[in-house]
C-alpha cells in the first residue's frame, strides 16, 4: 500500500501583469492510500485545480507552506518528471496539443521512462496492451496514430487522458475534471475505464463540480474545497446532500467568510 | 575579395574535371564558364557570410580511390544508384523499367552514352552556367552526379533512389551534378541521399536539376547528412512546364557549414510546387537556405515550408523568397519559415521576402522564431519523460510534419536517427 499525503499546503500563484502573489490553498489537509477512491468537490475558484497541480509539480505553483508526501518522502523537491516516475498521473483539463509526435509513440517513450534503460516494453506487448485498452474506451485505433491531442475533439481529450492512465499504471491518479465537456455515453465509457483500474495498488482522487460524475465512479471519501481549505469531508452521502443544499448552504453552515464566484449576487456586486 | 572566394584559375582544375571521351559541347560548356568565372559575383545569401568559408579551395591534383569501402555497399543495398566521388558502387534498374526507356546512370556515362539528351537538358533549362561564381565553378569542373530520364507518360510507383556520396578519404573535387527529366506525363519519385565517407576537408558542390514536361509530376525528396570537415554548396532547382508538379521534401542534416538554394521556375502555365525543408544546426555550425519560387506564368502555385531547430552556438538562418513576375495572372505564393531555439547562445533567423509584381495574386508568408513552448514541455513530462526527452519529442514533433513525405521507410528511419543523435549530441553541449 502507498500513501499520499497532503499537510498544511498553503500555496500561492504570481500574478505577473500585477507582480504580486496571490495565495490560493491555505492549509490542505488529505490523506489516500492505494485500494481508496476520494472526490474533491467545491466551487470554482476555490482552489481545486491549484491543488491537483501543485501535487503534480506544476512550477507556476509556489509552495509557501506545508508538504506533500509519498509514503512519507516529500515530493516538493521533486520535478514534474520526477513524480510521475514516482507514480503519480494528472489527467489534465487542458492537455496540450503537440504535432509530430503520435500518441502511440509517446505513450511508449512515457511506458519506458519507468523502465531501466536497457529494458524497454517490446512493440509487440506495448501494443497488445494499447489494443485493449483502446477497446475498453471505445476509441479507434487511428487514435493511437493521430498526433497526440492534436485536433482532438474535448472528449476525445479526456478518453486520451484515461487511455494514458492505463497505460502508465500510475500508483495515484489525479482527474481533475475529467466529467466536464462530457455526453453521458462518453462519461460511462471514462468511467468504465478508470473502474478497469481499480486495484488494492491504485488510488484515485476525482476533482469535480458535480456529484453527476460519483453516480459513475463512487468514492470512499468526499472531501468538500471552500475558500482554499477542504472545509468537510464525508462518505458518498455528502455529496448527494450538496447537490440539494448547494455551495452556499455548507458555507453558511460553518459560517465561512468565503465568495462563490457563481452566487446569484446582484450585477456588479453592488447589493454589498 | 577574400582568397577563399576565389578560385586558383589553374588549368589543371579543368583538365582534372574531364569525363573521358567528352563531347565538344561540353568541354565548351567548360570552357565558357571558366572564362567567366573571375568576373561573376559569388551568389548572396540574405544575413549569411560565407565568404572565408574554403568552398573554392579544390584540389589540383585530386586523387581517385577506386575502392568501394564496406559501409557504401552495405547502405548501398536499398538504392538504385550507388556512387562514390566518381565511382559507380551500384547500379540496379530493372528490365521492366529499361524497356519502358527509363534511363538511370552516372553523369560520366551518360554523357558517353546519351550525349544528346543531356545535351538537351544539362544548363540548358534550370540552372545556366552563368548565373553566379559558384554555378560557373561547377559548370566548369563538374565531375559526377547522376542522370534521370523518365519518358512520357511513363509512371513509375516505387521510387527511384540515389545514394551519392563524397570521397572524402583523400583530397579530392566532388563537383555533383543530377539532371533529372520528367518527360511530358511522367509521374515518379526520387530520392537522393547525400553523404561522407573519409575525414578530409573537401569541399562539396551538389546540383540537382529537375525538368518537369508539361504535365508531369515528380515526388522529390533529398537526405543530405556531410561531414564536419566539409563546407557545402547545395543548389537544387526545378524548372516546371505546363500543369507540371514538382513536391519537395528536403531534410538538411550536414553536420558542416553549409549554403543551399532551394529554388523552382514555374515558368508553364498551371503548374506547382511545394517545396518542404527541414533542417538542424548544431555546434558552431553555419546554414544558410534560400528557398525561392518564382512565378513566371499565369495559374501557376508555389509555398515554401521551412523549419530548422538550432542547438549549441550554431546559426541558422531561412530565407524564403517568392517572386511574381509581371504576367503571371492568378498564381499563387505562400510560405512558412519558422525556427525553434533550444539554446541561448543559438542565432536563428527566418526572412519571408515577397516580390510580386503582378495585382490578381495571392501571396502570403508567416515566419516564427521562438523557444520550445513551455506547456507541451510539462504536459509530456508530467508523464514521466525528462526534459531532454520531451525537449527531443517536441523538437522532433516541429520536424517530423514533413517526415511522413519521404517515401522510403529505412531513410525515414534514418532521419528520425539523425534529428534524434543531433538533439543529444547538442543538448550534451549546453
Amino acid at each position: 500500500m502507498a500513501t499520499l499525503q497532503v499537510t498544511d499546503l498553503h500555496v500561492s500563484v504570481a500574478d505577473e501583469e500585477a507582480k504580486t502573489t496571490k495565495e490560493i490553498l491555505k492549509g490542505v489537509n488529505l490523506t489516500m492510500n492505494t485500494g481508496e477512491t476520494h472526490a474533491i468537490m467545491g466551487p470554482n475558484g476555490t482552489g481545486k485545480s491549484t491543488l491537483s497541480e501543485t501535487i503534480m509539480g506544476n512550477p507556476k505553483y509556489l509552495v509557501t507552506q506545508g508538504d506533500v508526501t509519498l509514503d512519507g518522502v516529500s515530493l516538493l523537491g521533486k520535478t514534474v518528471d520526477e513524480r510521475a516516475r514516482a507514480g503519480l498521473f494528472l489527467a489534465m483539463q487542458y492537455p496540450a496539443e503537440i504535432k509530430g509526435i503520435t500518441n502511440s509513440e509517446f505513450m511508449r517513450a512515457a511506458v519506458n521512462a519507468t523502465r531501466p534503460e536497457d529494458d524497454p516494453i517490446s512493440v509487440r506487448a506495448f501494443l497488445k496492451e494499447l489494443d485493449k485498452n483502446l477497446s475498453i474506451l471505445n476509441m479507434s485505433d487511428d487514435m493511437a496514430e493521430r498526433y497526440l491531442n492534436e485536433g482532438f475533439s474535448g472528449g476525445e481529450k479526456k478518453r486520451n487522458e484515461i487511455l494514458q492512465l492505463m497505460t502508465i499504471k500510475p500508483k495515484f491518479a489525479i482527474l481533475d475534471e475529467i466529467d466536464s465537456g462530457l455526453d453521458i455515453d462518453a462519461l460511462q465509457v471514462v468511467s468504465k475505464g478508470v473502474d478497469e483500474m481499480k486495484s488494492p495498488d491504485f488510488g484515485v482522487l476525482m476533482i469535480t463540480h458535480y456529484q453527476r460524475l460519483l453516480n459513475y465512479i463512487h468514492p470512499d471519501q468526499v472531501h468538500v474545497m471552500m475558500g482554499g481549505r477542504i472545509v468537510k469531508t464525508g462518505d458518498d452521502s455528502l455529496a448527494q446532500e450538496l447537490e440539494k443544499t448547494g455551495y452556499a448552504g455548507l458555507r453558511d453552515e460553518f459560517g465561512l467568510d468565503v465568495d462563490l464566484v457563481d452566487e446569484d449576487v446582484p450585477a456588479g456586486n453592488g447589493g454589498r | 575579395m577574400l582568397k577563399s572566394a576565389v578560385l586558383d584559375m589553374n588549368p589543371a582544375l579543368l583538365k582534372s574535371s574531364t569525363f573521358a571521351n567528352e563531347p565538344k559541347w561540353l568541354t565548351d560548356i567548360r570552357r565558357r564558364a571558366w572564362e567567366k568565372i573571375e568576373s561573376l559575383e559569388m551568389p548572396v545569401f540574405a544575413k549569411i557570410n560565407y565568404h572565408s568559408w574554403p568552398l573554392l579551395k579544390l584540389a589540383a591534383d585530386p586523387s581517385i580511390n577506386v575502392s568501394v569501402p564496406k559501409e557504401v555497399t552495405e547502405e548501398a543495398k536499398n538504392y538504385h544508384l550507388a556512387t562514390i566521388g566518381q565511382i559507380v558502387a551500384k547500379l540496379d534498374l530493372s528490365d521492366k523499367l529499361k524497356k519502358k526507356g527509363v534511363i538511370l546512370c552516372d553523369m560520366q556515362t551518360a554523357i558517353q552514352e546519351h550525349p544528346d539528351l543531356v545535351k538537351q537538358y544539362l544548363f540548358t533549362k534550370s540552372i545556366h552556367f552563368d548565373e553566379n561564381r559558384l554555378v560557373a565553378v561547377d559548370a566548369a569542373l563538374i565531375n559526377g552526379g547522376a542522370f534521370l530520364y523518365v519518358p512520357h507518360d511513363v509512371e513509375i510507383s516505387d521510387p527511384i533512389n540515389l545514394l551519392q556520396f563524397q570521397d572524402s578519404r583523400q583530397a579530392t573535387n566532388f563537383i555533383n551534378h543530377t539532371v533529372i527529366v520528367a518527360g511530358e506525363n511522367s509521374r515518379f519519385k526520387v530520392l537522393q541521399r547525400s553523404a561522407t565517407v573519409g575525414e578530409v576537408a573537401n569541399p562539396a558542390h551538389i546540383m540537382v536539376e529537375i525538368i518537369a514536361e508539361n504535365g508531369s509530376y515528380v515526388k522529390f525528396s533529398a537526405l543530405d547528412s556531410l561531414a564536419t570537415q566539409t563546407h557545402a554548396y547545395i543548389n537544387r532547382r526545378g524548372y516546371l512546364e505546363k500543369d507540371a508538379r514538382i513536391d519537395w521534401t528536403i531534410g538538411l542534416f550536414n553536420d558542416g557549414n553549409t549554403i543551399a538554394d532551394f529554388d523552382s521556375d514555374l515558368v508553364g502555365i498551371g503548374s506547382h510546387t511545394e517545396m518542404q525543408t527541414v533542417a538542424i544546426s548544431t555546434d558552431r555550425q553555419t546554414q544558410g537556405i534560400d528557398t525561392q519560387v518564382t512565378n513566371y506564368a499565369a495559374h501557376s502555385e508555389g509555398n515554401i515550408l521551412q523549419r530548422g531547430i538550432l542547438l549549441g552556438a550554431s546559426s541558422l538562418v531561412f530565407n524564403g523568397i517568392g517572386k511574381i513576375i509581371k504576367g503571371a495572372h492568378g498564381s499563387k505564393a505562400q510560405q512558412e519559415n519558422r525556427v525553434l531555439m533550444l539554446s541561448p547562445k543559438a542565432r536563428g533567423d527566418a526572412n519571408p521576402i515577397l516580390l510580386i509584381d503582378e495585382n490578381d495574386v495571392i501571396a502570403g508568408h508567416a515566419a516564427s522564431v521562438g523557444r520550445i513552448n513551455q506547456d507541451q514541455l510539462y504536459y509530456l513530462m508530467s508523464r514521466g519523460l525528462t526534459k531532454e526527452v520531451a525537449q527531443r519529442l517536441v523538437a522532433r514533433g516541429f520536424l517530423g510534419v514533413v517526415l511522413s513525405d519521404i517515401p522510403m521507410v529505412e531513410v525515414r528511419d534514418q532521419m528520425v536517427a539523425m534529428i534524434e543523435r543531433k538533439l543529444v549530441n547538442g543538448q550534451g553541449t549546453e
